[in-house]
């Protein structure tokens, strides 16, 4: 599609630090986009209706379901997904708190929790707030998972979060 | 899943596009809207995206003298941060805290909730309680006032007309030098995400003597629209809440009860609705 027209559309965004400008099928979902178009399949499939978080990235600095958000609605704004929080081999915190802490079993959900637990951590370096064990599983309501029982998660959240 | 979209950046293009599209329908945060879309074989209509909306009284929460006006496109998790919010409508604050999931609060809006008009919308229910006004814009550009409570008409019905938006909806600020026991309680199958069984939105005044002057009662999940409890609410007038009798605090719950018509479904049988809705209405004044 090389036109604006009521299917597609032109947008610029960035995802991961990179800037793209490209046309959008309208009715597209932001996972499609991320998945299909992008290729970073970092991002899950779940559930596909808000309640599993497996599909979780950010936008602008703040965790939201990607399977519940229009690809067009990400036009001027900045996307991360998994695939962005690692530095060549050098892997983030969260993601190193969460293995350290055994917060990892089959993989599925953790790139959702790691989009989570890195959305309350930009959250409280801006309040300079360390958030209770009660916010943090708060904080982790959108994210099921069926492996871990989401002690090890709480804690490897809680490490992070702490410092 | 397919359908036209059209993104207006200001609010004379958003009327422009209200007149032009025959069959439309807005989308905001889209939690409530894709669900629902993504269940339909054809969609006959197309979306007016608020998404992209530039418009300072659509998206912010602002304070004047007597009211706070809170633009259709906050969300909820605006709701939360609102510091003015938190202190002087709990009701609201917790409502909003409490919707779904992190994810899901920074992006649903309170315009998506009203207009919903789902009986169990929980941002619904707490602006039901503090008697909030909605602020209705016409496709010519006319606004309307009407109260919240004229504003549901039945399940997932509300009384706006197709050629009209949602712009804002008004909360009185409450009277200074009052106390405030204000709060929200849900009841779910599970503690988040899911719709409630039973929601109970209470924004009670008391003077310095602790004498109520103003009783906002709400229900949700328990008839077929949020109901305003008004005369749960009268009943408590000119009692003292730091000494009710449980008498009192009983006709008070079959007070909330007789606003209730609760039904059975997946989630919860009327009867255990029933019970639910009475014992937390007793539990707020103990
Ligand atoms: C997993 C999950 C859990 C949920 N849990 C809860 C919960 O706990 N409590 C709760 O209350 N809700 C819950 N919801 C429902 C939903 O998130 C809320 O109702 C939300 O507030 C809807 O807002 P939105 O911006 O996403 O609406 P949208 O989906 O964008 O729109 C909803 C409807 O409102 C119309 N609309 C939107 N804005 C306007 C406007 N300004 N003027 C006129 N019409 C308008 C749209 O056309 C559409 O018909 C949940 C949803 C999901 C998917
Ligand atoms: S796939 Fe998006 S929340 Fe489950
Ligand atoms: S590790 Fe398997 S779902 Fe969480």
């Amino acid at each position: 599609m090389k036109k604006n027209s009521p299917i597609a559309k032109l947008i610029t965004f960035t995802v991961n630090g990179k800037e793209f400008t490209r046309y959008v099928i309208q009715s597209m979902l932001l996972i499609d986009l991320i998945r299909d178009e992008l290729g970073l399949t970092g991002t899950k499939t779940g559930c596909l209706e808000g309640e599993c978080g497996a599909c979780s990235v950010l936008l602008n600095g703040a965790a939201i379901n990607s399977c519940l958000f229009l690809a067009i609605n990400v036009e001027g704004h900045e996307i991360t997904t998994i695939e962005g929080f690692s530095t060549g081999e050098k892997m983030d915190e969260v993601q190193t708190a969460m293995i350290q802490n055994g917060a990892v079993q089959c993989g599925f959900c953790s790139s959702g929790m790691a989009v989570s637990i890195k959305s309350m951590q930009t959250r409280s370096r801006n309040e300079s707030r360390i958030p209770t064990r009660h916010e943090i599983q708060k904080g982790l309501e959108g994210n099921l998972c069926r492996c871990t029982g989401y002690i090890k998660i709480i804690e490897a959240a809680g490490e992070i979060l702490n410092k | 899943m397919k359908f036209n979209v059209i993104s207006p950046k200001t609010k004379t293009d958003l009327l422009k596009a209200m007149k032009n599209e025959t069959y439309f329908r807005f989308g905001a945060g889209y939690t409530d809207l894709i669900p629902e879309m993504k269940k339909m074989e054809d969609i006959g209509y197309s979306i007016i995206n608020l998404a992209q909306l530039n418009d300072q009284t659509f998206r912010n929460i602002k304070r004047g003298q007597d009211v706070i006006r809170i633009g259709t496109l906050a969300t909820a998790a605006q709701i939360v941060n609102d510091e003015f919010i938190a202190e002087n409508f709990p009701v609201l604050h917790q409502a909003a805290n409490c919707l779904a999931s992190s994810q899901i609060r920074q992006v649903a809006t309170v315009g998506g909730n009203l207009c919903t008009a789902s009986p169990s919308g929980d941002i619904s229910c707490a602006l039901v309680s503090i008697q909030a006004q909605c602020e209705i814009l016409s496709e010519s550009g006319n606004l309307r006032l009407i109260p919240i409570a004229d504003f549901f008409i039945g399940p997932r019905k509300t009384s706006m007309k197709n050629n009209e938006i949602l712009r804002s909806v008004i909360v009185p600020i409450n009277v200074k030098h009052h106390e405030v026991h204000s709060g929200f309680l849900k009841v779910g199958t599970r503690r988040s995400m899911e719709c409630s069984v039973v929601s109970l939105a209470y924004h009670i005044l008391t003077d310095k003597k602790a004498i109520i002057h103003k009783a906002g009662i709400a229900i949700g999940a328990v008839a077929p629209t949020i109901r305003y409890a008004e005369e749960a609410g009268n009943f408590l007038l000119g009692k003292n809440i730091s000494s009710i009798h449980p008498d009192d605090s009983e006709l008070f719950a079959n007070e909330v009860l007789k606003y209730a018509s609760p039904i059975s479904d997946l989630r919860a049988s009327a009867w255990y609705r029933s019970e639910v809705l009475f014992n937390i209405s007793k539990s707020i004044l103990e």
